[in-house]
This record gives structure tokens, sequence and C-alpha cells, in this order.
């Protein structure tokens, strides 16, 4: 039964039986635009507010979970802010970044069980949205890279800081210098990802996964709970 | 690759520097302060790497501290202490440099010599490689902060086993627990070392390096929200000159 649907342009959400199904909407690559991101912040402050809500997925709508930003419109926005603070005579950190950080901060924090069902290219701040959900469940056919070193930037959305308490900080240092793609079954080997399901069940899997996480969730047990649903 | 001092040598190539411990067989250091910290720093900075191996000279890394020059130390309480703070200072520097550093280690990686390889940022052995810290079998302990970073890279319980028994353990049972990152088969690990650091610091700016491992430093020294926070800013000045580049190249 569909509770509750919202469309915006970018995503979509829908809830069935108190579990969010949330969809990054822009196949093929899902890329994160600007209005992407304020769409998606708006969404998280939705369904951060909604106590009746017990779990949410996050999945990309196609062959792809996410390419990441969309950097030539990041960058232009950046360009502009830069040379309206610097008429302005002060440097603000950009409001839009500091906007996003607020959004992946809150998935981060929220007190319901988050999912990220990937398949396809899971790259850059698409791979940041990844690296903030609680489970991270792939397809086979999963590729992986933090590659923002390779276009002179750094992960601008807590990547970094989020990889060091996932892997440690000399796999985290490798992962966001080197910049280079990885597979499904490197990921699983860093533990990067928590499982690796069928590609064409991937978010049906992580749904039902969801359905079965008790309501006493707490995120420092995510391992106890794949343990005991997975078997 | 030059004698700087009686028992390191050290060899720039291509912005990736090379530091050897140099007192075979077992590399055996002799002072906690192994290269002087004034010493490595200017090497450093007038060769401009971009990255840094660690390795000992021949068929180990190092069995770690010479027992008769500490007990030597001894005799003068303040002596010891004054010298092990400068070991201390040494691993301080080595893992707040800004560049990456990695630790090659190939046979016995021993007591203080394994305090110098968890000073690195990453760790990569050979499969024969052998890890101890053995000091409690002697009445001590690790004295170069080896326990806390221990325990930084395994859980609580793992380093006190490994530290309160005392015993060796092989490469496998170390890349399980923590302590090394890669076993590397079939080629050196030094080798293995410098192409890995070519990987993650060629064709990167300075300035990305430095602020890719000023990143990794405040998630250990700042609140997590903090640490994002200060990716972000850091994010933004490289974007803005990022853009810049790109907009001068369209005109």
């Amino acid at each position: 039964m569909i509770k509750q649907m919202l469309k915006y342009r970018t995503i979509s959400y829908e809830q069935i039986d108190q579990i969010g199904h949330l969809v990054l909407d822009q196949p093929p690559s899902n890329k994160m635009t600007v209005e992407f991101f304020a769409e998606l912040g708006e969404a998280i402050d939705l369904i951060s507010g909604d106590k009746g809500l017990k779990a949410l997925v996050i999945s990309g709508k196609g062959r792809h979970f996410s390419a990441g930003a969309d950097l030539d419109g990041l960058l232009s926005i950046v360009k502009e802010e830069s040379q309206q603070s610097a008429e302005g005579g002060h440097v603000s950190v950009n409001s839009f970044l500091a906007h996003n950080n607020k959004t992946f901060l809150s998935i981060g924090n929220l007190e319901i069980p988050v999912i990220a069902a990937i398949r396809g290219a899971c790259l850059g701040s698409g791979m940041e949205l990844a690296l903030f959900s609680h489970f991270r469940f792939c397809g086979e056919d999963a590729i992986f890279a933090l590659p923002e070193s390779t276009y002179n930037l750094i992960p601008g959305i807590g990547g970094t800081a989020q990889a060091v308490k996932i892997l440690g900080t000399g796999k985290a240092m490798e992962l966001v210098l080197r910049g280079n793609t990885f597979s499904a079954e490197d990921a699983l080997t860093l533990k990067l990802v928590d499982r690796i399901l069928p590609r064409r069940h991937v978010v049906d899997m992580s749904i039902d996964f969801a359905r079965k996480i008790p309501d006493s969730y707490r995120k420092e047990k995510v391992m106890l709970y794949i343990d005991r649903i997975f078997g | 690759m030059a004698e700087i001092t009686k028992y390191v040598k050290w060899e720039t190539i291509d912005s990736i520097g090379i530091l050897t411990l140099n007192n075979p067989p077992e590399n055996y250091l002799e002072e906690p302060e192994f290269i002087p910290v004034t010493l490595l720093q200017t090497l450093i900075e007038k060769n401009l790497i971009k990255g840094m191996v660690i390795h000992g000279i021949g068929r180990h890394f190092s069995g770690g501290a010479d027992l008769a020059s500490l007990f030597e130390m001894t005799k003068e309480r303040k002596t010891l202490l004054s010298r092990m703070d400068k070991g201390n200072e040494l691993l301080h520097f080595i893992e707040n440099l800004n560049v990456p550093v990695i630790a090659a280690v190939r046979g016995c990686c021993f007591g203080a010599g394994l305090e110098i390889a968890l000073a690195c940022h990453i760790r990569v052995c050979d499969a024969k490689s052998l890890f101890a810290f053995p000091e409690s079998n002697q009445g001590l302990i690790p004295g170069l902060g080896g326990i806390v970073k221990l325990a930084r890279q395994t859980s609580n319980m793992e380093t006190m086993q490994f530290v309160l028994q005392g015993d060796l353990i092989n490469a496998m049972e170390a890349l399980t627990c923590g302590i090394v990152d890669h076993i590397i088969q079939d080629e050196d690990p030094m080798e293995y070392a410098v192409k890995l650091l070519h990987k993650m610091t060629d064709d990167r700016s300075m300035k990305v390096i430095h602020y890719v491992m000023q990143a990794l430093r405040n998630s250990r020294t700042l609140s997590f929200d903090d640490a994002v926070r200060e990716e972000t800013k850091m994010f933004c000045e490289l974007a803005v000159e990022e853009a810049e580049r790109r907009f001068n190249n369209e005109e």
C-alpha cells in the first residue's frame, strides 16, 4: 500500500508501509545538480520530521546510483559566489555546500536505519551520500570512486571524514588521494559495502531488509542486524 | 643513496623521499630519535617531496631499540626521559606530515620499530614479515606511543593481548587485526610503496595533497561535524581556484 508519494523534479519519494524509498531520479547518471541538492535537503527535512517512518532506502533510478556532482554547474556557482563575496568584501563558506553538509549530516544522524541500495556507478558525492548511509548494499556491477583529487579537488561534503570512520586513516588516505575506481568485490573486502546482492534485486532486497530491522534500531549495531537478517 | 647519519640513509627519487634504517642486520635503534627531527624536516622541505617511504636495509625493518644502549641511558633517569621525549617528537612529526608516509616492512618489525611503522600513515609488508611488542617480556612496555596508536588501529582487547602476551604475529594476522594495510606478494614492499605513493600523488597539486592530509588529521583532532565543515571549507577554496582556471581557459 502506497501511503504517501512526493514528486520532485530530480528525486522521487514514496512511502510504503512505513518504509521510505528515496530515488535519485535523473537517469541515466543521476547527476547531483544544484537543484537536486536543494530538493534532497527539503526531502530529508520532511523525512526527519516523520515520526511514523521506520526506515529509509536510497537508490538511483535505472542502471546507476549516481555519477556524482555536476561539476560544471557547481563550479559556476562557486565562481559567482566568490565574485559576489569579493565585491562584498568578505569571503564566506559557500552557502550551497554548507547546505549540502547539513543534509548529509542529517542523513547520517537519522534515528531510523538508512540503507543505500547501490547499482552501477557510485562516484564522488554519490559515494559520499552512500558513505553517510548506515548500510550499503550493492549489486555485482557496482563501481565506486572518490575521484575528486584527480580534478584538483577534494571530496566536498564530508566524504574524507566519513571514510576515516568506516575504513581508518590509511585506507581513507589511499581512497581519497588515489581516486581510482574499484569494484563491488574490492568494496566488500574494504568493508566499504556490507553485502553484495544480485543486481536485479538490490532495491527489493534492501527494502525487505529495512522491514526486518527491529524498532529498537541502534546504528552502532549495524553489523548485528546484517548477520541476523541475512543469516 | 646518501648516508645522512651513521644509521640512516636518505634518497629522493621523483619527489618521493626514501628513508632507510641502516644498522644491519637487525637495524636496531641506538636512539629513540633515530634521525634528528630538524634534519628530517630540512630534507623534506629541501627536496619538495610529495610522499615518503620508511624501510629497513637488508632483511628486516627493525628489531626495535638496542636494549644495551637503552639501559645505559637509565643510569641517569632524566636523560632517558628527555631522549624518549625526543623520540616521541620525531614520531609525532612523521605522523603529522602533510604528505603521505608509508612503512614498507620486511622481516622483523618489533618494539620501537613497530612504533615507527605505526607512526606512518599506511603499512605494507611482505608475507614473511613478523610483528611484536616484546617489551613486556623484559618487564617494560612500549615507550613511544605504541599502545595508543595500536588501540586506534585495532580494538582495545586485541591491543591488550598483543602488548601483554608480547608474542610474534605473522603478516596475515597483522592484516586481519588492522596493523598492516597490504601484504605484498612477488614484489619488494619498498617498490610497491613507492608505486602506491606515485598513484596517490602524481598530477596532484601540493595543495590538494596537503588538504587531504589536513582533512584526515582533522578527523582525528576535531569533532566529526567540525571535521566535515573544515573539509568543505578546503573544498571551496580549491573549487574557487579550479573555477578560475576553467573560466580563464574559456576566455
